[in-house]
C-alpha cells in the first residue's frame, strides 16, 4: 500500500495515473456537502423515462436518475430489479425503446456501444468478464482497444502497474488463473484503460471475501477522488456502497422506488428494513 | 481411511475397466453383427457364419482395455502435474501458461537461422527431387495457405466456416472463366480471384455473421454446396465438365519448358521428365505460404487480432470495450476468404483442369481437419497439420482402401489425446517480444492485494 501511495509522486496529467490509493478513505464523508453545490450543475447523465424490454418482458418501467460529474452515486436494488439493464441501457447493450438518455447534453439513446466508450462512458460488467485465455496484459490492452496512440497506451500501463503490483507479477498469466480478486482488479484497470470520464461498475463485490471487497471499494474511491471519474456503482451490497456514494437510488422490479443522499437512506427506515438487515 | 483402502480400491478398478471392456467388446460384436456374418454365395444364397465373432470380440476387448490404460495413464499425468505445480510454491510464482516447444524455438535467438535454414531447404527440394514429388508438394502448400486462411477464421476467431471450400472454389473459378473466355493471365488474375472470394465473403458474412455457433455453421455449410451446385449447373463453367487448358503462369512470356529446362536439366542435374512450370508454381505458392504465415503473424499480435480472441471468449466484454463485433468479426471472415482466392487461383494454374468435383464438402472438411489436427491457431500446427494430412496419405498409398477408416481414427485418437491439436498455441511469444514487463517495476515486497477469495 505504501507502495502505491509513493508511486503517485509522479503523476502525469491526463493519465490513469492520476489515480492512487489513499489510505484513509474508508470513512463516511460527512452529509457530501461537495456533492450538493454540484447539484446545481447540469448533470452529467441523465436518464428520463427508460423502457426498456426484453422481448415481450419489461424489465425496465420508466427509469429517472441524473448523475453530476464527479459524483460517486450507487444504483441499489434486490436480484432481478433491472440494475444491470439500467446500465447495459445507458451503453447501448440493450437499447431502450422508450425515453431518453442524455449524456453531456447529447441524447445517447440507440447510439452503438462503441461509439460510447469513445466519449468516455465505460461498463465493467457484471460478473468481471475479463478474457481467460488472454494473458492479463493483453485483456489490459484490450481495454485500450479504442485509442490509437501506442505510447499513451504503454504510459497508461505502466501507471496500472504501479497502482496494481500484483497485475505486474501476474502480466504473463491468463486472466482465467487469477483469484475473483485479482480478476476485479483487472476488470476496473482494463476499463481504466479506456481513459474513462464516466465508469459504471456493475456489482464489483459479487463472490468476493469481505476484505477484498473492501480493498476494491478503496480503489473505486481512489479512481473517483484522484482522477475525477464520475461512478455509477450497482451494488447489491447496500451497507458498504451507501458507505461509498454520495447519493442513492433504490430500485425494484424496474423502476427507481427512492433516492437521496447517502446518509439520509442510511438513517431511512424503509431502507434499513429492506435492504440493511433491519 | 484405513490403509487397506488404496488396494481394495485398485483391484476393484481392475474389475472395473474389464467389465467395461468387456460391454465394449460386446456392444460393437452386436452392432457389426450383421456386417461380420452375413453374406452373400453365388446364386444369391444368403451365408451366415458366426464363426468371426468370437476373434471380433477378442480384437475390440484388447484394444479396449489398452485405450482404457493409456486414457487412464494420461489424466493421472495431468492431475499429478497440477499437484505439484500447486504444491510449495508461493502464489506469485504461480505457472503461468506452459510454452510449447515451437514457441520456445521462436523466441530463442536462432530462430532466424532456423527459419533461413528451413527456407533455403525448401527451396532446394524442386531442383533434387522427381516431378511426382513436385506435385505432391505443390497441393500441400496450397492446403497450408488454406489451413492459414481458414485458421484466421475457424481459429483464431472462433467462427466455424464449413464452407470454406466455396471461396476457393471463387478463386478459382475466377482464373479459370477470365483465362478460357479473355485470355487473361494468372498475374491478372490473382488478385482478382483474391478480391472475388474477399467480396463473397463480405456479402455472405453481412447478413449470417451475427449467428452464432452453430447457426453459422449450418449457413456456412449450405452456402459451400450451392456454390458448387451452381458451378455445376451453371453454362459459362461447363458444368460437371469443367474447364480445361488454364494456362500455366506466365514469365515474362518465356517458354519455361523450352531453353530454361535444357539449361536446368544439363547444368543442374534437374529431373528429365520435370515440368519447370511446376518449379514455377511450386515458387509462387511457396512465396504466398510465406507472406500469408508473416501476415498471420503479425494480425494474431495486433490490436485487431487481440480482438478476435477475445471475441472468442466473451462477446459482450469485447462489446463493453468498444468493439464494433460485427465489423471485427466481419474482417476475419473477409480475410480469410481472401486466402482462399488465392490459393485457388493457384489451385487452378497448377491443376489446368478444374470441376465442380473438386471443392465438394468433404473438401472444406478437410481443411478443416488441417486447423484442427494441427492446433487451432497456431501457425506452425497449421503447417505440420497440412504436411500431415496431405503428404503422409500420399506416402500411405499402401494403406489407400483404408485412408478414410485411418483418418477418422487419427482424428479420434488426436482429439483424447491432444485436444489442442500437434502444436498447441500459446500467447506467450507475443509476451516475450511485447516486453511490457520491463516498464512495470515489480516491487520485491508487492502486497498481494487481491488475494485468494
Ligand atoms: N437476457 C434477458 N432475457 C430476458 N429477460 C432478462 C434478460 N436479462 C434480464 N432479464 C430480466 O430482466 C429483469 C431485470 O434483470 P437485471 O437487470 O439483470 O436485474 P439485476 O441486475 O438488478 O439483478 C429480470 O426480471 C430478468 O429476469
Ligand atoms: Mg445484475
Amino acid at each position: 500500500m505504501s507502495d502505491a501511495a509513493k508511486n503517485t509522486t509522479d503523476i502525469r496529467p491526463g493519465t490513469v495515473g492520476a489515480i492512487s490509493l489513499a489510505k484513509n478513505t474508508t470513512e463516511v464523508r460527512p452529509g457530501s456537502a461537495d456533492a450538493i453545490s454540484l447539484a446545481n450543475t447540469r448533470p452529467m447523465l441523465e436518464l428520463q423515462g427508460v423502457h426498456t424490454a426484453y422481448g415481450s418482458i419489461e424489465a425496465l418501467k420508466g427509469v429517472d436518475l441524473h448523475i453530476n460529474q464527479g459524483e460517486i452515486i450507487a444504483l441499489l436494488g434486490a436480484n432481478g430489479a433491472g440494475k444491470t439493464t439500467t446500465l447495459c441501457s445507458i451503453t447501448g447493450l440493450t437499447p431502450p425503446k422508450a425515453g431518453r438518455v442524455i449524456f453531456e447534453g447529447e441524447d445517447i439513446r440507440g447510439a452503438r456501444t462503441e461509439s460510447l466508450v469513445k466519449k468516455g462512458l465505460i461498463m465493467v460488467p457484471e460478473g468481471r468478464r475479463i478474457f481467460p485465455g488472454l494473458t492479463v496484459l493483453e485483456n489490459l490492452k484490450m481495454g485500450a482497444y479504442i485509442s490509437d496512440d501506442q505510447k499513451s497506451v504503454k504510459d497508461d500501463l505502466e501507471h496500472i502497474f504501479n497502482l496494481f503490483p500484483i497485475l505486474a507479477t501476474r502480466s504473463k498469466q491468463s486472466g482465467g488463473t487469477l483469484s475473483g480478486g485479482e480478476q476485479q482488479m483487472l476488470a476496473i484497470s482494463r476499463s481504466l484503460m479506456g481513459r474513462p470520464r464516466m465508469l459504471l461498475l456493475d456489482e464489483p463485490s459479487l463472490g468476493l471475501a469481505p476484505i477484498i471487497i473492501k480493498n476494491i471499494f478503496e480503489t473505486i474511491e481512489a479512481i473517483n477522488k484522484e482522477s475525477g471519474v464520475t461512478i455509477l456503482l450497482v451494488e447489491q451490497n447496500a451497507h458498504l456502497a451507501l458507505q461509498l456514494a454520495h447519493r442513492a437510488y433504490i430500485m425494484t422490479t424496474g423502476v427507481i422506488t427512492l433516492s437521496g443522499t447517502a446518509s439520509e437512506l442510511l438513517n431511512d427506515e424503509s431502507v434499513k428494513q429492506a435492504y440493511l438487515g433491519g | 481411511m484405513s490403509s487397506n483402502t488404496p488396494k481394495m480400491s485398485a483391484k476393484s478398478r481392475i474389475h472395473a475397466e474389464v467389465r467395461a471392456s468387456l460391454a465394449a467388446a460386446l456392444w460393437f460384436c452386436f452392432l457389426a453383427f450383421p456386417l461380420m456374418t452375413l453374406s452373400i454365395r453365388p446364386g444369391n444364397a444368403v451365408a451366415f457364419s458366426i464363426a468371426r465373432i468370437p476373434y471380433l470380440f477378442a480384437a475390440v476387448f484388447l484394444l479396449t482395455v489398452l485405450w482404457r490404460f493409456f486414457l487412464r495413464r494420461r489424466s493421472f499425468k495431468n492431475v499429478s502435474k497440477a499437484v505439484l505445480e500447486s504444491e510449495g510454491l508461493p502464489e506469485d510464482l504461480r505457472p503461468g501458461p506452459k510454452p510449447s516447444w515451437v514457441s520456445v524455438f521462436m523466441s530463442s535467438k536462432y530462430r532466424s537461422h532456423m527459419v533461413a535454414f528451413l527456407l533455403l531447404a525448401v527451396s532446394v527440394i524442386p531442383f533434387v527431387s522427381s516431378p511426382y514429388v513436385v506435385n505432391v508438394m505443390v497441393v500441400a502448400l496450397i492446403y497450408v495457405a488454406l489451413g492459414l486462411g481458414l485458421n484466421v477464421v475457424v481459429g483464431v476467431s472462433g467462427l466455424l466456416n464449413l464452407g470454406y471450400v466455396a471461396f476457393y472454389a471463387m478463386g478459382a473459378y475466377t482464373y479459370a472463366l477470365l483465362n478460357q473466355y479473355l485470355g487473361w493471365g494468372f498475374w491478372v488474375c490473382l488478385p482478382l480471384g483474391a478480391l472475388t472470394a474477399t467480396l463473397m465473403g463480405l456479402l455472405l458474412g453481412l447478413p449470417v455473421i451475427r449467428l452464432s455457433g452453430d447457426y453459422l455453421a449450418i449457413v456456412t455449410l449450405s452456402f459451400g454446396e450451392i456454390t458448387r451446385l451452381v458451378l455445376t449447373n451453371l453454362n459459362i463453367t461447363h458444368g460437371p465438365r469443367g474447364i480445361g487448358n488454364i494456362d500455366p503462369p506466365g514469365f515474362f512470356g518465356i517458354d519455361l519448358n523450352g531453353s530454361v529446362k535444357t539449361f536446368l536439366v544439363q547444368r543442374l542435374n534437374v529431373h528429365p521428365d520435370m515440368n519447370v512450370n511446376k518449379i514455377y508454381i511450386y515458387f509462387i505458392i511457396l512465396a504466398i505460404v510465406v507472406l500469408t504465415i508473416i501476415c498471420v503473424f503479425r494480425l494474431e499480435n495486433s490490436r485487431l487480432g487481440r480482438a478476435w480472441l477475445a471475441m472468442r471468449e466473451d462477446e459482450i466484454a469485447c462489446q463493453a470495450m468498444g468493439i464494433n463485433r460485427t465489423r471485427a468479426k466481419l474482417t476475419a471472415f473477409a480475410l480469410g476468404s481472401t486466402w482462399a482466392g488465392l490459393a485457388g487461383v493457384v489451385f487452378a494454374s497448377h491443376i489446368t483442369f478444374i470441376n465442380p468435383a473438386s471443392f465438394s464438402f468433404l473438401e472444406s472438411i478437410m481443411i478443416l481437419s488441417i486447423v484442427v489436427l494441427g492446433g487451432m491457431g497456431s501457425i506452425p500446427g497449421v503447417i505440420l497439420g497440412a504436411v500431415v494430412l496431405i503428404i503422409l496419405p500420399e506416402q500411405l498409398r499402401f494403406f489407400s482402401q483404408y485412408r478414410m477408416l485411418l483418418f477418422g481414427a487419427l482424428m479420434v485418437l488426436m482429439m483424447v489425446f491432444r485436444p489442442g491439436g500437434l502444436i498447441q498455441s500459446t500467447r506467450e511469444v507475443y509476451i516475450h517480444r511485447g516486453g511490457s514487463r520491463k516498464n512495470a517495476p515489480v516491487p520485491e515486497a508487492a502486497p498481494n492485494r487481491g488475494g485468494r477469495s
